[in-house]
C-alpha cells in the first residue's frame, strides 16, 4: 500500500516537472505560435540564477527561485526586440532556425562562464515519512505549485483585459490592430511572459536536477511533444498532456529504467501525434 | 560522343541513352568522379581524411536537399537519421565482421535502418495531416529524445550481439569499410567515399529531373492542387521522405566507418543546425550546393576553431541567426545566378541559334487536335444524397440531396452563409459529412479522399487560384496531364491546352509571374489537362473584369458539350449568361430549384438577395 502510494506521488512530481518545464513554451508556442527553439536555454538560465544566487548571493532558496524569472524576462525581452520582432509574418520555419541558433550562442556562453561541471543545490530539508519509505517536501511542493500557477494563468488569460489583448492578437494580429490593439507590445509582453515562465520552471527544478549547459537540452524536446500533444487548448491541454506523458515516463521508468520511461514518452507521443494529429485539446470546446 | 565512329561503332541504341543522360545532367557527376580519383596520388593522407569525413557530410546535406530544397518537406532530424545509420552500421560490423570480415552489409543495414525509422516517424507525421511546422518540431524533438536516450545507454545491459552501445561515450574501435579481404587502407576509403558520394548524386539527379522529379517539385509548391489533381500526396511525401533517410543512413555509416567511432552528440541541436546551415548556404535546391556548403562552412569552422578554440556551437549559432536575417536564399545561388546571368550574356552575344531551338517543339502548333476532338466521352454524374454537415454544435447543411449530370451545365447559387462553400467541400472531400451520401458517376464515394475522387474523375477549380507558382506554365499543365487516374477520358495534348485557354506564348514563364487573370485561366486549363467527366468550379467569376468574365462563360459552355460542369456562383448575370439550371440554396437546406428566369422573378428568392437579384433580373 506504502509503495502505491511513494509510487503514485513520484509519478505526480514528474508530471509536475514536465508540466512546469512546458508551461513557458505552451504561452510562447501554443498560444503565440512562435517556435522557440531556444526554451531550453530559458530553463537553463533559470536553473543557474537559482544556483548562483544560493551559492554565491547565497539568498534562500525561496528568494533564489524567483530571481529567476526576473532574469529570464529580462534576457526574453532582448532576444524578442533583437531577433523575434523582424521575424513577425515570415515563415515560421525562419523563427525556428533563428530560435535555434540563439539556442546554441546560449549554450556555448554558459559553457564559458559555468564550465561544463554541475554545481548542485541541496534539495530544501524536510520530508515526509510514508511507512518505511521517505518523501521530500520539495518534490510533493512541485504539483502544488503547478496546480496554482496553471489556475493563476488561466484565470490571466480568461478574464484579464491583457489575457483577452494577447489572445486576440496572436489569433489574428492584422484584425487586432485594426482595432487598435498595440501588438507589437502585447506581443513583447506575452514572449517576456513565457520566458519568465520558462525561467521560473528551471528555477524551480534546479534542486533536483544536475544543473549544467546541457541540462535544457534534455527538457526541450520532451516540453515541444508535450506542448504539441496537448493541442490548441494551451493551458489546460498542456496540462492533460503532461499528466498523460509524465505519468506514462515515470510508470515505465520506475518499472525498468530512465531510458525506457523516456522511450515510452516519445511512443506515446508519436502514437498520439498519429490518432489525434490536433492534440488532445482538439475537439474540445475550450481555448485555454 | 568522344569515340571514333569509323573504328568502333558504337551500338546504336547506346547513342539516345548517353544523350538522355547527359541531358538530364548524369554524365558530368561521373567525370567528377574520375577526375578525382585520377588526381588522389597527388593528395596527401590528411586531406583525403578531411575529405572523406566532408563526404560523409555531404552525403547527409543531400539528403536534406532533396527532402527539404526540392519536395519541401522541412526536416529538421536528418541528423537523427544519420546518426541511426551509424549506430547500425557499428552494431552490424562489430557482429559481422568477425565472422565474415566485411561490413558491406552493415553499411545497406545502415541505410536500412535508417529507412525504417523515417518510415514509422513518416508514417505517423504524414498520414496523421500534421503541418509543416509540426514536422520540424516532431523531427527535432526525436532527435533530441534519442540523444538522452543513447546517453544513458552506459549499462552492461546494452548490449545488441557483440556491439556494447556504450552510453555518452559512444562505440569506439568500429570496424571499417571492408570487402573481404581486409579493412580499407585512408586511400581506399576516399576513393570509397568519392565513388558512394558520385553514385548517391546521380541517383537523386536522377529522381529530380525525370517525372518524379516534377511530382515533387509539384509538392513543394502547392499541395491542396496536387491532391485534387489526383496525386497521394501523404504517399509521394512518405515516398521521398524514407528516400531521404535512406541516403542519410548511407552518410552516417560512411561516417562512422571513417571514423571507426560514433558517439550520440550525433544527436544533438549544433549537428541538427549544422545540416541545416549546410544546405542553406549551399542553396536549399541545389544538388551540388549540398557539397559545396559543407565545404565552406566545414571550412569556416576549421579556420575559426584556430582563433578561437572549441566555440564551434557559438559559431554555428551566429551563422544559422545571420544566415537567416540576411541570406535567406542562400550564398551559393546568389553567386550562381550572378554566374548564369553572364553566361547568359555571353550567349546571346553569340547568336541565338540553340535557344529558339530548345522551345521548338512545343511551341509548334497543335497538329493532333482530332485526338481530342475523336472519341465520345460518356458524361459524368455528381450526386449528394441526403447530406449534411455540422461543425461542433452548429448544423451548416442539412438534408441536402441534388444530382448533377443529367444536363451539361449546373449552377449552385445562394447568399453569403447559404451552405455553399461547405457543400462544395463536401463534394471535393475536403470535408466529411456527418449525414448522407456522395456519388461520383454511380460510385459512393463518401468516405473517399479527395485525390482518389480526382482520380476517379472530378476536377476542382478553386476560388483563389490554386496552381503551381514556383514551376513553369508547361511544368503546371504537364503535372495535371500525367496525373494518376482512373477515369478512360483521353487528355488533350499540352499544346492544345494552353492554345484553348490562351497561354501558349507564355508557356515558359513562371506561373507566379502571370496576372491574376492569366492564373485563372491556368488553372481552368490544369482542369482541361486533367480532363475529368465532371468538372467543378468555385466562384469563376469572382475578381474577373468584365471581358473575361465573358470568355469564362463561352469557354464553360465549350466544355459542357463533354463534361458534366457544376459552378457555384455569386454574381447573377454570370449565372444568367451560362443558361443552366439552377439550384439555391439557404439557410443550410435547398430552397428553390429552377431555371433562372423562374428564379429571379420568384418574391421570396428576390426578398434574400435584395437588390441584387432585381439587378440581374432586370
Amino acid at each position: 500500500m506504502d509503495e502505491i502510494i511513494v509510487i503514485a506521488l513520484s509519478a505526480l512530481t514528474s508530471i509536475a516537472i514536465l508540466m512546469l518545464t512546458s508551461l513557458g513554451l505552451a504561452v510562447i508556442f501554443g498560444l503565440m505560435r512562435i517556435v522557440n527553439m531556444a526554451h531550453g536555454e530559458f530553463l537553463m538560465i533559470g536553473a543557474f540564477t537559482t544556483t548562483v544566487a544560493v551559492r554565491i548571493g547565497e539568498l534562500s532558496i525561496w528568494l533564489a527561485i524567483l530571481c529567476a524569472p526576473v532574469v529570464c524576462a529580462l534576457v526574453g525581452a532582448f532576444v524578442e526586440l533583437a531577433f523575434i520582432r523582424p521575424l513577425y509574418g515570415r515563415r515560421l520555419i525562419d523563427t525556428l532556425l533563428v530560435t535555434s541558433g540563439l539556442s546554441l550562442i546560449l549554450y556555448q556562453i554558459a559553457i564559458n562562464v559555468f564550465g561544463t561541471a554541475s554545481p548542485g543545490i541541496g534539495t530544501p530539508p524536510g520530508f515526509a515519512e510514508i511507512g518505511s519509505y521517505t518523501v521530500s517536501y520539495y518534490s510533493l511542493f512541485l504539483p502544488v505549485v503547478t496546480v496554482l500557477l496553471t489556475a493563476l494563468l488561466y484565470a490571466l488569460f480568461k478574464w484579464t483585459r491583457y489575457g483577452l489583448l494577447a489572445r486576440a492578437a496572436s489569433d489574428n494580429p492584422d484584425m487586432a490592430s485594426v482595432l487598435g490593439v498595440e501588438v507589437r507590445r502585447v506581443n513583447l509582453s506575452t514572449f517576456v511572459l513565457g520566458c519568465a515562465l520558462a525561467g521560473l520552471g528551471g528555477g524551480l527544478i534546479s534542486p533536483m536536477v544536475a544543473v549544467s549547459p546541457g541540462v535544457g537540452q534534455s527538457y526541450v524536446g520532451q516540453a515541444f511533444m508535450t506542448v504539441v500533444t496537448g493541442g490548441p487548448a494551451f493551458l489546460l491541454g498542456t496540462l492533460s498532456a503532461s499528466a498523460l506523458l509524465g505519468g506514462i515516463a515515470n510508470i515505465v521508468s520506475q518499472m525498468f529504467t530512465t531510458l525506457w520511461g523516456l522511450t515510452a514518452l516519445l511512443v506515446t507521443a508519436i502514437i498520439l501525434v498519429r490518432l489525434l494529429p490536433r492534440g488532445l485539446s482538439g475537439n474540445w470546446s475550450r481555448q485555454l | 560522343m568522344g569515340l571514333q565512329p569509323a573504328r568502333t561503332p558504337v551500338p546504336v541504341s547506346l547513342v539516345p541513352w548517353i544523350r538522355t543522360a547527359s541531358r538530364r545532367g548524369l554524365l558530368w557527376p561521373l567525370l567528377v568522379v574520375v577526375a578525382i580519383l585520377a588526381l588522389s596520388p597527388l593528395l596527401s593522407t590528411a586531406t583525403e581524411l578531411k575529405w572523406t569525413l566532408w563526404l560523409s557530410f555531404g552525403i547527409l546535406a543531400l539528403s536534406l536537399t532533396l527532402v527539404w530544397g526540392i519536395a519541401g518537406i522541412f526536416s529538421f532530424g536528418q541528423n537523427a537519421f544519420f546518426g541511426l545509420g551509424g549506430y547500425a552500421f557499428a552494431v552490424a560490423a562489430f557482429n559481422f565482421f568477425p565472422a565474415t570480415g566485411e561490413t558491406l552489409t552493415a553499411l545497406i543495414l545502415g541505410a536500412f535502418i535508417a529507412a525504417l525509422f523515417t518510415a514509422l516517424l513518416g508514417y505517423v507525421t504524414f498520414y496523421g495531416r500534421v503541418g509543416d511546422v509540426y514536422l520540424a518540431i516532431v523531427t527535432l524533438s526525436v532527435t533530441l529524445i534519442l540523444y538522452t536516450v543513447m546517453s544513458s545507454t552506459a549499462g552492461p545491459e546494452y548490449r545488441i550481439g557483440a556491439a556494447h552501445l556504450g552510453g555518452f561515450n559512444g562505440m569506439p574501435s568500429v570496424p571499417g569499410i571492408a570487402f573481404g579481404n581486409g579493412e580499407f587502407s585512408y586511400r581506399e576509403l576516399f576513393a570509397f567515399a568519392v565513388c558512394l558520394a558520385g553514385a548517391l548524386y546521380a541517383f537523386v539527379q536522377f529522381l529530380i529531373t525525370g517525372r518524379y522529379g516534377e511530382i515533387l517539385a509539384g509538392l513543394r509548391e502547392n499541395e491542396v492542387r496536387m491532391e485534387l489533381l489526383g496525386y497521394d500526396v501523404r504517399f509521394h511525401k512518405l515516398g521521398v521522405f524514407v528516400i531521404g533517410g535512406a541516403i542519410a543512413g548511407i552518410g552516417g555509416a560512411l561516417f562512422t566507418a571513417w571514423g571507426t567511432f560514433i558517439n550520440p552528440a550525433i544527436f544533438g541541436l549544433p549537428q541538427a543546425a549544422l545540416v541545416v546551415i549546410w544546405v542553406m548556404v549551399g542553396g536549399r535546391g541545389s544538388l551540388l550546393g549540398a557539397f559545396f556548403g559543407v565545404i565552406a562552412v566545414q571550412w569556416i569552422s576549421d579556420q575559426a576553431d584556430k582563433i578561437v578554440a572549441q566555440q564551434t556551437p557559438l559559431i554555428l549559432g551566429i551563422m544559422l541567426v545571420v544566415m537567416v536575417l540576411v541570406f535567406p536564399g542562400g550564398i551559393v545561388p546568389a553567386v550562381t545566378s550572378r554566374l548564369h546571368a553572364l553566361r547568359r550574356r555571353w550567349r546571346s552575344g553569340r547568336g541565338k541559334k540553340d535557344r529558339t531551338g530548345a522551345s521548338a517543339p512545343s511551341a509548334a502548333p497543335p497538329d493532333n487536335e482530332a485526338d481530342s476532338d475523336g472519341k465520345p466521352v460518356s458524361r459524368g454524374s455528381l450526386a449528394a444524397l441526403g447530406v449534411g454537415k455540422r461543425f461542433g454544435g452548429s448544423v451548416v447543411l442539412e438534408d441536402v440531396t441534388l444530382e448533377f449530370g443529367q444536363h451539361n451545365i449546373h449552377a449552385i447559387v445562394g447568399p453569403n452563409g447559404a451552405g455553399k462553400s461547405t457543400l462544395f467541400g463536401l463534394l471535393s472531400g475536403r470535408h466529411k459529412v456527418t449525414q448522407g451520401r456522395v456519388k461520383l458517376n454511380g460510385i459512393d464515394v463518401t468516405n473517399t479522399p479527395t485525390y482518389e475522387r480526382a482520380r476517379r474523375g472530378l476536377g476542382i477549380k478553386l476560388q483563389v487560384p490554386s496552381i503551381f507558382h514556383g514551376l513553369t506554365v508547361r511544368q503546371n499543365i504537364s503535372l495535371a496531364l500525367t496525373a494518376p487516374r482512373k477515369h478512360r477520358q483521353r487528355s488533350a495534348s499540352e499544346a492544345t491546352v494552353l492554345e484553348m485557354v490562351g497561354l501558349l506564348d507564355k508557356h515558359d514563364s513562371l506561373a507566379a509571374n502571370l496576372g491574376h487573370g492569366e492564373q485563372q485561366w491556368l488553372e481552368i486549363g490544369m482542369l482541361i489537362a486533367q480532363n475529368p467527366p465532371v468538372m467543378l468550379f468555385d466562384e469563376p467569376a469572382a475578381g474577373m473584369t468584365q471581358d473575361e468574365r465573358k470568355r469564362t462563360v463561352n469557354l464553360i459552355r465549350q466544355l459542357s458539350t463533354d463534361h458534366t460542369v457544376i459552378v457555384v456562383e455569386h454574381d447573377m448575370a454570370f449565372v444568367r449568361a451560362l443558361d443552366a439550371p439552377v439550384v439555391m440554396l439557404y439557410h443550410g437546406g435547398v430552397f428553390r430549384q429552377g431555371n433562372f428566369d423562374e428564379l429571379s422573378n420568384d418574391s421570396e428568392v428576390r426578398t434574400i438577395y435584395l437588390g441584387r437579384g432585381r439587378d440581374a433580373a432586370r
